[in-house]
């Protein structure tokens, strides 16, 4: 094995760690704290381009090390991960600079925010739970201390002791739920869990409730991560209290970390114990989806409501594992790609707008139409695709990720109660609408402030391109679906 | 002269550029109405060149011949959009989406010729209406049910947001209610299009592919499917028991806003019904007949009834749709050609007619500031010319013989005759209560004493604006009234080859 065989093939990764650490340094050197943020964007639009070319266009491949070093594979499945968390960084920092800008430590910020990345696609990459568990505390961490940057509001600290506590409480059920799958499998590469613990289950009496123990915790631990109900009750208060910024990463980010780490794990690793835990994720998704719904109707808080609406959208991927086909799993894929971009970009009109001394509340939205058009139209796209309104994006991965439902249900031998989950699916959508319109009848329907808004440049360019992807990936959408068709099948192919 | 052009896809286009402009005019707001009206009667005149052109028997005529001809669909266009999951742009037209076609080009140019003097943010106003043409004229062409779908969702948001800003004083009930409703069956609409797609397993969402394997389904699987489709499509029609949004939406929404919901969105409920449910899954049809049948006579007679009680010259404009579009629905349950051509000759019909309606009614209400007909009276004195207008379309809208009505509801009344016999005298009833509702207000609103309740002094009569659209539409159901071969020859054809699942029907 070659040193720079790894090097080339895991030199995103060393870039964005490289240039976390040299932030201190770029902080302590330049007064004008913008360049900042151009440091921390260069590596992460060095690795979105490399991605693009490699996954869409084709027109590159990664150097894959022969013999893999056996702890983190790159491979589509991956990809299409990395492209999402990338793509939600680089909106999260262009959007950073402005926000943050009376804040002291912004070297801080910024390596915080590589890190967080890093670790997410440490995550996609892994193929060892060890290695998988590393990722998800390095983000994690990161993740705590960036909830908490806005030392001086109570908001902020609150948030991030609360997401720092349940956290570590998620943290360790995790640990304690790859302990003893380790116990019962002997081994903790996942792709190599299903069989050793199928042969451990016809060699010694108990493993199996063993390992069906270990499939809960493992729920509870990672369900804390993606705020699955009924863990989700730290997700709001976390969101709202964090910098504006660091809400979009985390509810458009983070949460994906949790489905990378649960698709793998799922449909790799645990498809030998699949009986056991279908139903039971099958009525989590459901009531998932319908609590962050219903909850969502409520709030007058937009970040509040964007929480509770992300924790929905949680259930509608979480569909994809108790249908476990490769169609679903591409479904599951393309919503994660197309959420990152309409939830960030929500979240990013809310920082734009609090940048401009604009509040949280949804009141707060009255008259945006006239104040400030472009910002206006944008929520509204993003709310209509979060809905699932064609012809954005939302609607594409949602129609696909409905739609492997139905086909699972009336598939010659599928199991026809999948079908309730794209009834919940669409029935959850129509409620959704309701809050989402609610929002943009504020903000054309209703007579505010006359003063005009001037939008902040660099968030204006983050939500431009966050808008263009929503609308292009809902108009044409043909290689990325066809591109998380592969990526699904790199994951599936492996399954023993 | 037009075999090379896609006339269509133009078609579609045109309206959408318009909106742009529109929506791009900055400081020039004022200018928008023309900006909408110059795309909008390009859009007519491209559609009335496609009518004229439209070869009314492709059978007789040698099919081969014509240009962009293909099973039964002509100016047929096809591209691939989406290869992955097998998504097309597709795009046709025949004798069922011909009428509808010039009906929604028709209508859209009207309405904003109607509209010419909103003054409250215009680049929006006329911007959402082009975008609300764009999606109509896209549901009435397409050929795909992916893009049919993309169509049919793009039309509520400009309704909403029509009724939203624009509508009266409970705009904000009426349009969240109209979203939500609406949306949830097209969502019904949408699990059944995935079931069909999986069904076939074709890797393709052409309507046309998709029906020739949908309709050797089970038997079972066709009722779920197009009990699923039935409730997306009926509460569009709107249906008796879910009809009622539709009060609420028109009675808040502007007059063009309930001119285009009833004169076209209504439309696409029915229009769903026989290119898609009906000849797709005819077992399922057939299984559903009575169903539909006493949905559809409900509808008529409640709809009826209800527009005794009401005191709103607009509710019960409302509640007539409600009961008209019923005899769309009994055409089609008939599942005979002639009950299905009178279905969708009644749909074209019932365009026609309830713009006249709704127009008038905006005319009452923005002379005299009100609508109620206890407010009313008398203003036959005041307003002649309106008085003429809207007796000539209430008398349309009970089915006067001689205009476009009456050729359609009698073709049903004939086609449930031929079927069900004396079970006619049901819907029957509606006819009766239909005139009585119609003459008791136009008595009591238009003749009589003056009303002594509102100031009349300063009560002119109709604005141009509002005087010619009304004028052309009235011209049209006399023209259509007398001749309605002239319909009846397009819409035949296609209807044989629809019901050719039914064994000649």
């Amino acid at each position: 094995m070659e040193i720079w065989n790894v090097l080339d093939e895991f030199l995103p990764q060393l870039l964005l760690v490289l240039f976390a650490l040299i932030m201190p340094a770029l902080d302590y050197f330049f007064k004008d704290k913008r360049v900042l943020a151009f440091a921390a964007l260069a590596p992460l639009v060095a690795y979105a381009l490399a991605l693009v070319s490699w996954t869409i266009g084709g027109y590159w491949e990664p150097a894959i090390s022969e013999p893999r070093i056996g702890l983190l594979e790159v491979n589509l499945f991956s990809g299409v991960f990395a492209l999402a968390f990338v793509a939600v960084g680089i909106i999260v920092v262009l959007s950073s600079p402005e926000f943050i800008k009376a804040e002291r430590n912004q070297g801080e910020y910024y390596a915080l925010l590589l890190l967080a990345i890093t670790g997410m696609t440490v995550v996609a990459l892994a193929t060892d739970l060890i290695v998988l568990f590393v990722g998800l505390e390095v983000a994690g961490i990161a993740s705590f201390a960036l909830s908490g940057f806005s030392k001086r509001e109570k908001r902020s600290a609150e948030a991030a002791t609360k997401y720092f506590i349940v956290g570590g409480f998620s943290s360790a059920l995790t640990l304690f739920a790859i302990s003893l799958f380790y116990g019962v499998s002997g081994t903790t590469e996942i792709a190599a869990m299903g069989p050793q613990m199928d042969a451990m289950f016809a060699d010694v009496d108990g493993t199996h409730s063993v390992a069906v123990l270990a499939t809960v915790m493992l729920i509870a631990g990672l369900g804390f991560k993606i705020a699955a109900v009924p863990f989700h009750m730290w997700a709001p208060d976390v969101y709202e209290g964090a910098p504006t910024p660091v809400s979009g990463l985390l509810a458009a980010a983070s949460k994906k970390m949790g489905f990378a780490a649960l698709f793998k794990i799922f449909l790799l690793g645990l498809v030998v114990v699949k009986a056991d835990w279908d139903v039971a994720i099958g009525i989590i998704a459901i009531l998932t989806m319908t609590v962050g719904n219903l909850v969502a109707v409520v709030q007058t808080n937009i970040k509040r409501m964007l929480a509770y609406s992300s924790i929905a959208q949680a259930g509608y991927i979480l569909m994809v594992l108790p249908i476990g086909t490769e169609y679903a799993v591409a479904g599951g894929l393309f919503h994660v790609l197309t959420h990152a971009f309409m939830k960030s970009g929500a979240f990013m009109v809310v920082a734009a707008l609090a940048v401009r001394g604009v509040g949280e509340s949804i009141d707060d939205f009255k008259g945006l139409g006239k104040r400030s058009p472009f910002l206006a139209l944008a929520m509204t796209l993003f709310l209509f695709s979060l809905a699932g309104i064609p012809p954005l994006a939302g609607f594409a991965s949602k129609f696909v990720l409905f739609s492997s439902a139905v086909d699972a249900s009336i598939a010659p031998g599928g199991q026809s109660w999948l079908l309730w989950l794209a009834v919940a699916g669409v029935l959850n959508s129509a409620l959704s609408l309701y809050y989402y319109a609610r929002v943009v009848k504020r903000m054309y329907m209703e007579k505010g402030s006359d003063e005009r808004i001037a939008i902040p440049k660099m968030t204006g360019v983050a939500i431009l391109f966050a808008l263009v992807m929503t609308i292009l990936l809902g108009v044409y959408f043909d290689a990325v679906l066809e591109l998380c068709q592969e990526a699904a099948g790199s994951l599936l192919q492996s399954v023993p | 002269m037009m075999e090379n052009i896609p006339v269509l896809s133009l078609t579609i286009l045109l309206p959408l550029i318009g909106a742009l402009i529109s929506f791009l005019l900055g400081k020039r707001g004022h200018m928008a109405k023309w900006v909408a009206l110059i795309f909008s009667a390009a859009a007519f005149i491209l559609s009335l060149a496609l009518a004229y052109e439209f070869v009314v028997d492709p059978s007789s005529a040698a099919a081969g011949e014509i240009e962009g001809y293909s099973n039964g669909y002509q100016y047929y266009e096809s591209h691939v959009w989406i290869e992955a999951i097998g998504i097309n742009y597709i795009v046709g037209i025949d004798g069922i989406s011909l009428p509808m076609f010039v009906l929604t080009t028709l209508l859209c140019m009207l309405s904003i010729i109607f509209s010419w003097d909103t003054d409250r943010r215009p680049k929006e106003y006329f911007g959402l209406m082009l975008i609300l043409e764009v999606g109509v004229l896209g549901v009435f062409v397409s050929l795909d049910y992916f893009m049919f779908y993309v169509f049919w969702e793009i039309v509520l948001i400009p309704m909403y947001l029509m009724i939203g800003i624009w509508g009266g004083p409970r705009k904000d009930y009426a349009a969240i209610k109209f979203f939500i409703y609406t949306h949830v069956a097209s969502l019904a609409m949408l699990i059944a299009i995935m079931a069909m797609y999986f069904e076939a397993s074709l890797g393709t969402f052409s309507m046309e592919a998709i029906a020739t394997q949908s309709v050797d389904f089970s038997r079972g699987m066709q009722v779920a499917i197009f009990a699923a489709m039935f409730f997306g499509f009926g509460v569009k029609l709107p249906m008796v028991p879910f009809h009622t949004w539709l009060p609420d939406a028109h009675v808040e929404a502007p007059t063009a806003g309930s001119v285009l919901l009833a004169g076209l969105l209504l439309k696409m409920g029915g229009y769903g019904l026989i290119r898609v449910a009906i000849p797709s899954l005819p077992s399922g049809a057939e299984d559903m007949v009575v169903v539909m049948a006493v949905i559809a006579v409900a509808s008529i007679l409640y709809g009826a009834v209800l527009c005794l009680a009401q005191n709103d010259l607009k509710k019960m404009v409302a509640y007539s749709s409600i009961s008209h579009m019923g005899f769309v629905l009994l055409g089609y349950a008939t599942l005979g050609e002639l009950g299905v051509v009178a279905g969708v000759f009644q749909m074209f019909a019932h365009g026609l007619v309830t713009a006249v309606l709704f127009m008038m009614c905006g005319v009452v209400q923005h002379k005299c500031g009100t609508r109620l007909i206890d407010n009313l009276g008398g203003l036959a004195k005041k307003m002649p010319i309106a008085a003429a207008l809207m007796t000539i379309g209430f008398l349309a809208s009970l089915g006067l013989p001689g205009l476009v009505s009456f050729a359609a509801e009698f073709m049903v009344f004939a086609a449930v005759f031929f079927k069900w016999g004396l079970w006619i005298f049901l819907p029957i009833i509606a006819v009766v209560v239909t005139a009585a509702y119609y003459l008791w207000a136009l008595q009591r609103s238009m003749f009589g004493p003056m009303t002594e309740k509102i100031d009349l002094s300063h009560v002119k009569d109709v604005d141009w604006y509002e005087g010619l659209p009304v004028a052309i539409l009235i011209v049209l159901i006399a023209i259509f009234g007398v001749f309605p071969y002239l319909i009846f020859s397009r819409i035949g054809p296609a209807v044989e080859i629809a019901l050719r699942a039914f064994g000649g029907g």
